[in-house]
């Protein structure tokens, strides 16, 4: 995310630099920015179009009032707000939160030790690694989601081995529950914590491991103190990038969790599908991009700072 | 050209564009809900004839409509959805004359109709029309049938494995028992799933009245440690693959079930249970009214009607269609309760819905 910024940044204020500096340049220069805009113009339009007007779009939804039948009438109302309020929404906005905090810990907690782990192996071997944690992209996560229902079910591979080996008695409820749907909300979001980790902690420098290790620091505090601070910024991308759609896919709560853990995803989707309450499902909608947005915040905050810190 | 460039990347620029931004999505509210209403409507030049169809997922054979094709030299556009309230945001947001024929169910009809998006039917234009159980026709929802014929009966049902379940079940107070602990299966369905709970909890299956609602959620939250999942795409996997032994579920997905598995035991609850029944329908301002004229008169046939039904196992309201013994279908008829419009109450539903999961 630091790094877009200042990709974004540097051209512009080098451009300005050069401007006052070279006078003479600027009509060259002049042409070379129409040039910009003129190839930057279809990525804009799209995303005015297909992003920014329908956020518009929502936004003044969010404040009409529904009539019964997914219709709208013309009146201005906070009403969609003070509902999304409801003790009964605010606790799926809880739970929500609750399964996204639980996802982002577990992938936290499987993609240090495999950064780590890493990190000391050959260019080769790492790319190679790091492509197989890719391919599964190439699939369509929701039939990926399908994917583990044949693994994770009553009578599904998991449950087969471990009773046909005679380590359970019984079979395990793996899946129709919280677990399920954290199963595969890890599952499906791993590699987005994967990548940014792993380029944080191979980036970290090995003189300073080497100088830990010298002063007689263990693997674990050589974690704490070393690795931890260094690529905590890597971590909090790679956390916004996993929490986010943690909150949001319904798809994954409705598959593995038998449609009974309800998450803000599926409230929206059943807004404008079932409930017919297009208002509703907006002011949700923005109350969600709010949320978010006060994450990246959060982050761009944090992210600065530790900018500073790394002094890279 | 300095001007030009200082204007290109000026914050005028972008407050010019915002502006016409928020102009343009003013504008388009205002259109998507006005324009169902102007007759916008260009004259089409095709050569093969076209019928456009809106249907349910899995709800004639493929086979049935080519064979229609074939049979009289058309064409058919065959669009799904799987949801009334999907169809309804469909038929809505498309302009009119986009589709000729759709099959909304019960309360789907009523609420259609009184928004005037249907056409009255002619019905000298089907020869076929006594092919129909009169015991099928003026239902609640459409008293004459002005807008509406029915096309498919579904029913919700309990459906048990009576193999591992050895006392018989007979109401939905008998799903309640400790041996279903993490062991049912519920439709993914909100009139449906709460519908039956109303019932059990001796309220009519419509009801919108606070205390109704209150007592249904009441034996819901008893039933819960008993709920496995909601689904209404394949419920019928969950039986087949053993991952559970009792559920409220379809008519025809039980019956498919059963094929799988000859123990599976069907269930009429005593306490009462949805009828839905799906009905052919023409849309106001269809282009080739006579073509779905054509294609309700097709279906109404007798090896067609069986043809669909040999595929998917609904009630057939064809009388030659033998399916179920009269008297049996009589009790069905009389104890379930049709589905109904709710109108604004529906938010009551979504609601409860919501405290469910």
């Amino acid at each position: 995310m630091t790094r877009v910024k200042n990709n974004h940044n540097r051209p512009f204020s080098s451009t300005s630099e050069l401007r006052e500096k070279t006078p003479k340049l600027s009509s060259s220069k002049t042409v070379f920015d129409g040039i910009k805009v003129l190839f930057t113009l279809p990525v804009i339009l799209y995303a005015l179009l297909l992003i920014f007007l329908p956020l518009v779009y929502i936004f003044f939804l969010s404040f009409l009032k529904s009539d019964s039948y997914g219709g709208f009438l013309f009146e201005i109302t906070l009403d969609n707000y003070l509902e999304s309020f409801d003790p009964t929404y605010l606790g799926i906005f809880g739970k929500s939160v609750a399964i996204g905090l639980v996802t982002t810990a577990l992938c936290l907690l499987i993609s240090y030790p495999f950064a780590i782990f890493l990190r000391d192996k050959p260019e080769r071997t790492r790319s190679l690694i790091i492509t197989l944690v890719m391919i599964p992209f190439l699939t369509n996560s929701m039939i990926r989601t399908y994917g583990w229902i044949t693994l994770l079910r009553k009578n599904g591979v998991i449950n087969s081995a471990l009773l046909g080996l005679g380590i359970i008695d019984a079979p395990l409820s793996l899946m129709y529950n919280s677990l399920g749907i954290i199963i595969g909300m890890t599952y499906t979001l791993l590699p987005f914590m994967i990548l940014p980790v792993v380029s944080a902690v191979s980036k970290v420098d090995q003189s300073l491991l080497d100088a830990a290790e010298d002063l007689g620091a263990g693997p674990l505090k050589k974690f704490t103190k070393v690795y931890l601070p260094l690529t905590l910024s890597g971590a909090f991308n790679g956390s916004l990038m996993v929490f986010i759609p943690a909150i949001g896919y319904f798809f994954i709560a409705d598959i593995l969790g038998g449609g009974k853990a309800m998450i803000i995803g599926n409230l929206i989707k059943n807004q404008f599908l079932t409930a017919r309450n297009w208002p509703l499902g907006a002011a949700l909608s923005i109350l969600l991009l709010i949320l978010t947005f006060g994450l990246v915040k959060l982050y761009e905050k944090i992210g600065g700072d530790l900018d500073e810190l790394g002094g890279a | 050209m300095n001007t030009f460039r200082d204007f290109l990347t000026s914050k005028k620029l972008l407050l010019l564009f915002l502006f016409s931004l928020l102009v343009i999505s003013f504008a388009s509210v205002f259109f998507v809900n006005f324009r169902s209403r102007s007759d916008a409507d260009e004259p089409t030049s095709e050569k093969v004839p076209t019928l456009n169809v809106l249907n349910w997922t899995s709800y004639i054979p493929s086979e049935v409509i080519s064979d229609f094709e074939t049979e009289y030299g058309v064409k058919v556009n065959y669009g799904t959805y799987s949801s009334n309230e999907e169809l309804l945001a469909k038929v809505s947001s498309a302009k009119s004359g986009t589709y000729d024929l759709i099959f909304p169910s019960d309360y789907m009809v009523d609420l259609m109709s009184s928004r005037d998006l249907l056409e009255t039917l002619d019905k000298s234009k089907l020869k076929n029309l006594d092919n129909l159980n009169p015991r099928f026709l003026s239902q609640s929802y459409d008293e004459n049938n002005l807008v509406s014929l029915p096309f498919l009966l579904a029913t919700s049902v309990i459906l048990y494995d009576s193999e591992k379940i050895s006392t018989p079940l007979t109401s939905y107070h008998d799903l309640l028992r400790e041996d279903f602990r993490d062991n049912l299966v519920l439709l993914d369905d909100e009139r449906i799933t709460i519908g039956s709970f109303l019932l059990a909890s001796g309220a009519d299956l419509n009801s919108v009245e606070t205390t109704a609602l209150e007592n249904s959620l009441a034996f819901y939250e008893k039933l819960k440690p008993n709920v496995k999942a909601f689904d209404s795409d394949s419920p019928k996997t969950f039986f087949i693959t053993g991952e559970v032994d009792a559920g409220i579920i379809w008519n025809a997905e039980a019956l498919l079930a059963q094929t799988e598995r000859e123990n599976l035991k069907i269930v009429y609850p005593s306490e009462g249970f949805a009828l839905s029944m799906d009905n052919y329908c023409i849309l106001k301002h269809a282009k080739n009214p006579d073509l779905a004229y054509l294609f309700i008169d097709y279906l109404l046939r007798d090896d067609v009607s069986q043809a669909i039904v040999d595929e998917y196992p609904y009630i057939s309201p064809n009388r030659s269609v033998t399916s179920l013994p009269d008297s049996e279908l009589e009790t069905i008829l009389a104890r379930g309760t049709y589905v109904k419009n709710v109108g604004n109450d529906i938010k009551k539903f979504d609601k409860l819905w919501a405290k469910y999961k």
